[in-house]
């Protein structure tokens, strides 16, 4: 039998309003990322990799292209005859129909889900970051604390510090103090949207804090600061490794160069951590005798004739000749016509850069968001 | 193609030597992430047929591992779907050579499926053949045989020991047999034939009983007075991978864009397994011309006419030219690699230099190390 029984539940429904065009047509971690993946892929490769059995994604906001995406799992290995992958979108009741109004208020909805899996532990992560986490040294940490709650936690730079919850911690990485996004911080240990609880704990706080009219159903604002309050054991457990939650084009585009950097401590090629995704059968890419390629991430389907410089093209992507690419991420089907220049920028998917065209100048240190209906600058 | 199963079996690999030493000569890499067999079974699905029957031969360990349940070709159905049929040993037919005895030995399968027609193909031709007008000439001409040819144009013999069909003007066949080069045009049988199950089986029964042919294409000639034998014209490209230097050829042409995208797009989809690799990483050194590459690989060197499968690793420096690294093949620093085919897995050190010739390619066996002397 499995002891330690975790359930994963996925927060996949938020709409990441800051990052404009990208999300004009998919929710955020639905959002394409790194050559071929999704953001969500991380999360879900890490539940894989870190060997949880069952996992619940939440889903809202524009859910088509993130079902289509994830299926019944099958990418992530989790088409199981028992448990695996199960998305849940918020659904009407008796008592009417209702949105998923926080993320506690997610999974209060969902009770029943957990309930019928009755595990040990909930583990509860956000589908909006780029990170490799093994979950079970999560696991490993809140077991030995004998902790109701564990957060993940990592050092932030201090000017973003404002923009997390901000934990202050005792000797023994007890947490004394939570502050959800302060705004003069005590220190820049940021909570990163991963918790660990103890299954009867949180049940037994999801349905006060939905009792409770004020809450904004939210574990940050009102679960978390609930339970410290009550004097619950909840422990902070330091994650150091690379952890982005792209929440701007801007660091968007900058979280796709760091792919490239080759000091970047992502590293993607790792076979012992793969990252899976759902496969779209593209063949190999071709470069062409006119072809120079040079510090960049190509994957299948690409057709380049052109010049490709410091860029990350997705699938199928066409570079005419004598097209040059520098500092840019260019989504799936673009085409870059001939003589067209392209810098610093973000191309969405199906875009087509006319002949000639040209989108910023090498070092203007503006970012570019195109669209097949114009573009804007950050 | 409805009402119809699908059958894959391969040929001999005797020409292939260290290549096809532990696999069938459908199971080569090909084209940076595929094996031959990935496109007739593609070719198969992608036309709407449903029950797949693989034969594979001796080398089953490759097959087994790469077709799996048949998942990444739809084929893992509750009905109908992949069958893999490996040899029959240790019964009453093993002394019996050929593939009459194999289908003999899943004469059930045959006998339980719906489907009235079979569609044979030996994934050794490889060409994007529509197979709707071949079984629509097979259905309405009421024939118990199509069998599909290309009109081979062939001045330097390059084709000699192909299998050659001789037609009537009605585009009957009236006899089959090898090509031996005497003439400078012939019509190539392409490895595709489409057959009333009934005829197929009495076919099968009848060289079991009599003993009179060990192959179907020898028991189908000995039969063909009985039968309605029409031919399929094909006049698109086709590769007829019967030799290393037919497979070196046949991945080179998929520098040629046209050829390229017929076989890559024009039938659907091409599905394979997949091998979860990232995209592939091009350095600040690497200089690529005229190539195809798969994903995940890291190319820092010099890559020239060639095809790179998924995850192999051009260290800086290194000059590969005309050749076919397959999958997680490594070339170290400096190295240079040209005219040469490097199996799974091997490794070229750094500063070796290996070259074959532009008539025939130099081998590096799966596994094997070439360290400098």
């Amino acid at each position: 039998m499995i002891e330690n029984k975790v359930v994963a539940m996925l927060l996949a429904g938020g709409q990441g309003s800051r990052l404009k065009a990208l999300t004009r047509k998919v929710a955020k971690p639905a959002v394409s990322f790194g050559g071929k993946y999704r953001i969500i892929d991380f999360a879900l490769s890490n539940a894989t990799n870190s060997g949880i059995n069952d996992i619940g994604i939440l889903t809202q906001y524009k859910p088509y292209l993130l079902n289509t995406h994830i299926g019944i799992g099958t990418a992530w290995d989790f088409d199981r005859n028992n448990g695996g992958l199960r998305v849940l979108p918020p659904f009407t009741s008796e008592d009417g129909g209702r949105w998923y109004t926080g993320t506690a208020n997610a999974i209060f909805e969902n009770i029943d889900y957990l309930d019928e899996l009755n595990p040990n532990y909930v583990l509860i992560l956000s589908g909006d970051h780029i990170y490799k986490m093994d979950y079970r040294k999560l696991l490993k940490a809140h077991q030995e604390k004998g902790a109701d709650v564990t957060l993940a936690v990592m050092e932030v730079p201090w000017e973003e510090a404002s923009r997390f919850g901000i934990v202050n911690v005792d000797k023994d990485n007890k947490i004394v103090e939570f502050d959800e996004k302060p705004k003069k911080p005590k220190n820049n240990m940021a909570s990163m949207g991963i918790y660990i609880f103890s299954w009867k704990e949180l049940r037994k706080y999801l349905v006060m804090d939905n009792k409770n009219k004020e809450s904004e159903n939210d574990f940050g604002k009102n679960v978390l600061p609930l339970m410290l309050s009550e004097g619950k054991k909840m422990y902070a457990w330091s994650f150091d490794g690379y952890w982005k939650d792209v929440g701007t084009v801007r660091s968007y585009w900058e979280a796709n160069m760091d792919l490239l950097d080759p000091n970047n401590t992502l590293n993607i090629y790792d076979a012992g951590w793969r990252i899976f995704t759902r496969s779209k059968n593209l063949p190999p890419h071709y470069l062409g005798r006119s072809s120079v390629v040079k510090n960049s991430l190509i994957n299948e389907g690409c057709l380049v004739m052109g010049e490709v410089t410091n860029s990350i093209l997705f699938s199928e992507v066409e570079i005419e000749k004598g097209a040059k690419v520098n500092n840019s991420v260019i989504l799936s089907n673009c085409i870059i016509k001939a003589g067209a220049e392209v810098n610093n920028a973000v191309l969405v998917e199906g875009v087509t850069i006319k002949e000639g065209e040209k989108i910023g100048e090498q070092g203007d240190g503006n970012i570019y968001l195109i669209t097949d209906k114009g573009f804007t600058v950050e | 193609m409805e009402n119809c199963l699908g059958i894959i079996i391969g040929n001999g690999d005797k020409n292939f030597g260290a290549l096809c030493k532990n696999r069938p000569v459908f199971m080569l890499p090909f084209g940076g992430r595929y094996r031959l067999i990935d496109f007739t079974l593609s070719n198969m699905v992608n036309h709407g047929i449903k029950t797949v029957a693989v034969y594979t031969g001796d080398k089953v360990r490759s097959t087994m591992d790469h077709l799996g349940n048949g998942r990444p070709w739809d084929l893992n159905r509750r009905f109908n779907g992949l069958f893999i049929f490996p040899p029959a040993n240790g019964n009453e037919l093993a002394p019996r050579l050929g593939d009459i005895a194999e289908f003999y030995s899943t004469m059930q399968f045959f006998e339980e499926s719906r489907e009235e027609n079979v569609l044979l193909i030996n994934p050794s031709y490889l060409g994007t053949v529509n197979l709707d007008e071949a079984y629509k000439h097979f259905n309405s001409t009421d024939a118990d045989i199509t069998i599909l040819y290309k009109k081979q144009v062939d001045p330097w013999g390059e084709y000699i020991n192909c299998d050659k069909i001789y037609l009537n003007n009605d585009g009957s066949v009236s006899a089959a047999g090898l090509n031996l080069a005497t003439e400078k045009e012939f019509n190539m049988y392409i490895g595709m034939l489409i057959i009333k199950k009934k005829a197929f089986l009495d076919i099968i029964k009848s060289s079991m009983e009599k003993g009179d042919a060990n192959y179907l294409k020898h028991a189908i000639m000995i039969n063909k007075d009985k039968y309605n034998i029409n031919s399929f014209e094909f006049k698109g490209h086709i590769e007829n991978i019967r030799h290393t230097k037919a497979f070196y050829d046949a991945n080179m042409n998929l520098l040629n864009r046209k050829i390229a995208h017929e076989l890559f797009f024009d039938r659907g989809t091409v599905f394979t397994k997949s091998k979860d690799e990232p995209s592939t990483l091009y350095t600040d050194t690497s200089v690529v011309k005229n190539s195809l590459v798969a994903n995940g690989c890291i190319i820092e060197g010099n890559v020239e006419n060639s095809i790179i499968f998924r995850g192999v690793n051009v260290a800086k420096g290194a000059i590969i030219k005309n050749s076919i690294l397959m999958q997680k093949s490594e070339v170290k620093d400096n190295a240079i690699v040209v005219n040469t085919i490097m199996d799974k897995y091997s490794i070229i050190g750094a500063n070796v230099r290996i070259a074959g010739s532009s008539v025939m390619p130099y081998v590096v066996e799966k596994n094997q190390e070439i360290k400098e002397g």
